[in-house]
């Protein structure tokens, strides 16, 4: 077995009262991609918001180690220069935030975190522009307020830079398929197969298995009320896509 | 001179006391009309303007015009007189004791303003220009009382920018502000930086605006300040005439600042946009008490008015009144006013990237702000407010060239051409 990266231990969180997450394990591999299945409200997004440090989740028992250590009480800003990215599913929009000053400060707050000199303006807008080509992203997007008037295809495209400007170590992609038609579904997941380097680790959620055919898991976790019921290879998406989620019934 | 007492005299008892000149009798009537301001006044309900009214001032005599020095495009009244010129004869300036009066304006202290100046320094516009007044301060402890008018010919388009200097101005009050009239079919965009960076002084400042048939106003006024102090607003618009009003506030501390406005809609077809943002730390009140109102006679009009205002502090309060007052059924008008905090949402999404909970703070704040200093269409102008701003939220700029324009992409695209 890989490098275990992060290791959800026993994790019970709960949002505005109402406990979602009711003791889930998971276990996430260096370099390995992990998609985690499950139907509407079963946590995936609350699980994705508990690793990130969301402000609406309550973590009330259990642990996520993240690089040997516990996470739980940590700022979200510091998750996130350790390593931790999150694709959100709904990106919020920051009228007034230029998407250019905004990512050069993220990536500056890194690179300062790892003892790198900062980018100056010219070498980050050149390494932006190259991406923002790759991505089949508008010239114009580099200039315009953080995801202010975006398409939802623009919004994950957007997303999906950061994360490639940022070079992060785990990856959360929520949902990075909703909304998208196919070509952006394509553009995105060339730009997330792009970043698989054999170290860096993939947590995808997802409905559905569409975008499954074009970023292959390693493995397969089915959320169901608040826990992990079950783990598989890749061949549990056509189980699931045959039988449903209610045909899945915990180990 | 104690203001207080001046609200009980007739209007003959108020030209002997203020020695006025004859031209300002309407002055002297209407004052003894709506008498002197206090806190129960509807424009200084917001306001703490007892104990200013009620203080024992030292009155500054403005004294008579001296040497002035020949400037570019600058123009610098220094304690109520013109201290400093551009060579530039497209600008007229001269103290003229003839003006057109407003004898419907709002505030009381208009018309003291009026009375206590003997002359009015006035600026007449024939050709197309861009010029900055500097109003400087030095005497502490003083009211001092002095007003402009600025004459802006038809056909001609006109842009100020003004600043306000006080470092040794603790403690005093001044009463001034600008009568200004746009000819038909001139232009007048008046970027107005009232931020108070160094003393202690209260300004307030009463403009009338009158805005021609076809012709247009840009008002900017930007307040970054501490301290107390109010911009009180009346513009005419005649037919199809235009004014758009942006107001940007941050204050801290125990600071009192504001905007009170009057927008009447006398002509038809005129179009007014208003739109305030404020920012508001620690004890910090600001007030927006704006009303539009439109005549029987502006038919077509188009009007509307926004306040947005943040909340950074448990202490910090917002005192906003957007108001319509409208007589015919023609016209398209809208307002609204909104007062909150930070967005959650935004704040995480920042974090979630590694920037620290301050910087993203830091980055919503100027983003709010960044709307109305980014409505500048001078880039100089724009670069010295975002700095400005930065300077009064922030104590250092860091401003970039990046976050206010686009000058590096053709840095970047210079460098990858190398």
């Amino acid at each position: 077995m890989s490098t275990v990266v992060m290791d959800i231990d026993n994790l019970h969180a709960r949002i505005g009262g109402k406990e979602i997450l009711k003791g889930l394990n998971l276990q996430l591999e260096e370099g390995k991609v992990h998609a985690i299945m499950g139907p509407n409200g079963a946590g995936k997004s609350t699980l994705s918001k508990a690793i990130t440090g969301h402000y609406d989740i309550e973590v009330l028992n259990g642990e996520i180690r993240y690089k040997g250590q516990n996470i739980v009480d940590w700022e979200p800003e510091d998750r996130a220069l350790e390593g931790i990215f999150l694709s959100f599913q709904n990106p919020v929009e920051i009228p007034g935030v230029n998407n250019a000053y905004f990512l050069r400060t993220a990536v500056n707050a890194k690179r300062k975190h790892l003892g790198l000199p900062e980018l100056n303006a010219a070498e980050f807008l050149r390494e932006m522009k190259k991406l923002v080509a790759e991505l089949g992203m508008k010239p114009e997007m580099i200039s315009r307020s953080l995801n202010e008037g975006f398409s939802g295809g623009e919004k994950k495209r957007n997303e999906i830079l950061q994360m490639m400007m940022l070079q992060p170590d785990v990856i959360i992609l929520d949902e990075i398929d909703s909304g998208l038609d196919i070509d952006a579904l394509r553009a995105v997941s060339e730009g997330i197969n792009k970043m698989k380097d054999g170290k860096r680790s993939f947590l995808v959620i997802t409905h559905y298995s569409r975008i499954l055919d074009y970023i292959e898991p390693d493995y397969i976790h089915v959320l169901k009320d608040g826990k992990i019921i079950k783990t598989a290879g890749p061949e549990l998406v056509a189980e699931l896509e045959e039988k449903g989620y209610g045909a899945i019934e915990e180990a | 001179m104690r203001p207080v007492l001046l609200g009980a005299m007739s209007p003959e008892s108020l030209m002997e006391e203020l020695q006025a000149s004859p031209s300002r009798a309407l002055a002297a009537r209407r004052l003894s009309e709506l008498g002197m301001p206090t806190r129960k006044s509807e424009a200084y309900r917001y306001f703490e303007i007892d104990p200013l009214m009620e203080h024992d001032w030292d009155v500054l005599p403005v004294a008579p015009t001296g040497e002035i020095e020949e400037t570019q495009r600058r123009i610098v009244i220094t304690d109520g007189v013109v201290t400093a010129l551009p060579a530039d004869v497209e600008v007229q300036v001269g103290c003229s004791d003839a003006i057109d009066l407003d004898g419907a304006h709002f505030d009381p202290l208009y018309y003291l303003g009026h009375l206590m100046s003997r002359e009015v320094i006035s600026l007449r516009f024939r050709k197309d220009t861009r010029v900055t007044i500097v109003h400087r301060y030095t005497r502490p402890a003083k009211l001092l009382a002095y007003r402009t008018a600025i004459y802006v010919d038809a056909n001609v388009h006109v842009q100020i920018a003004e600043r306000y200097e006080g470092e040794g101005a603790c403690g005093a009050l001044i009463l001034s502000g600008h009568d200004a009239f746009v000819s038909r079919d001139a232009t007048l965009t008046l970027v107005k930086d009232q931020t108070l960076r160094i003393g202690d002084y209260t300004p307030i400042f009463s403009h009338r605006i009158k805005v021609d048939s076809q012709a247009s106003c840009c008002l900017h006024s930007f307040d970054f300040g501490a301290g107390s102090g109010l911009q009180l607003i009346k513009a005419e618009l005649h037919e199809h005439a235009r004014i758009d009003a942006d107001h940007l506030l941050y204050a801290k501390d125990h600071a009192r600042r504001g905007t009170v406005s009057q927008i009447v809609h006398i002509g038809q077809s005129s179009l007014s946009n208003q739109r305030a943002k404020n920012i508001l730390a620690e004890k910090a009140r600001g007030i927006f008490d704006a009303l539009i109102k439109v005549e029987h006679t502006g038919k077509y009009t188009k009007a509307h008015q926004n306040s947005k205002a943040i909340l950074l502090n448990d202490g910090a309060y917002m005192a906003s009144k957007p108001q319509l007052e409208i007589y015919i059924d023609d016209l398209e008008a809208s307002h609204g006013s909104t007062t909150g905090q930070l967005d959650e949402a935004q704040l995480f999404y920042l974090r979630s990237r590694g920037i620290a909970r301050d910087e993203a703070r830091k980055m919503l704040i100027l983003a709010f702000a960044n709307e109305l200093i980014d409505a500048l269409e001078d880039e100089v102008l724009r670069e010295e407010l975002h700095r400005s701003f930065e300077e009064a939220y922030w104590g250092v700029t860091s401003v970039t060239c990046m976050e206010t324009c686009h000058g590096c992409e053709d840095l970047a695209a210079e460098s990858a051409a190398k």
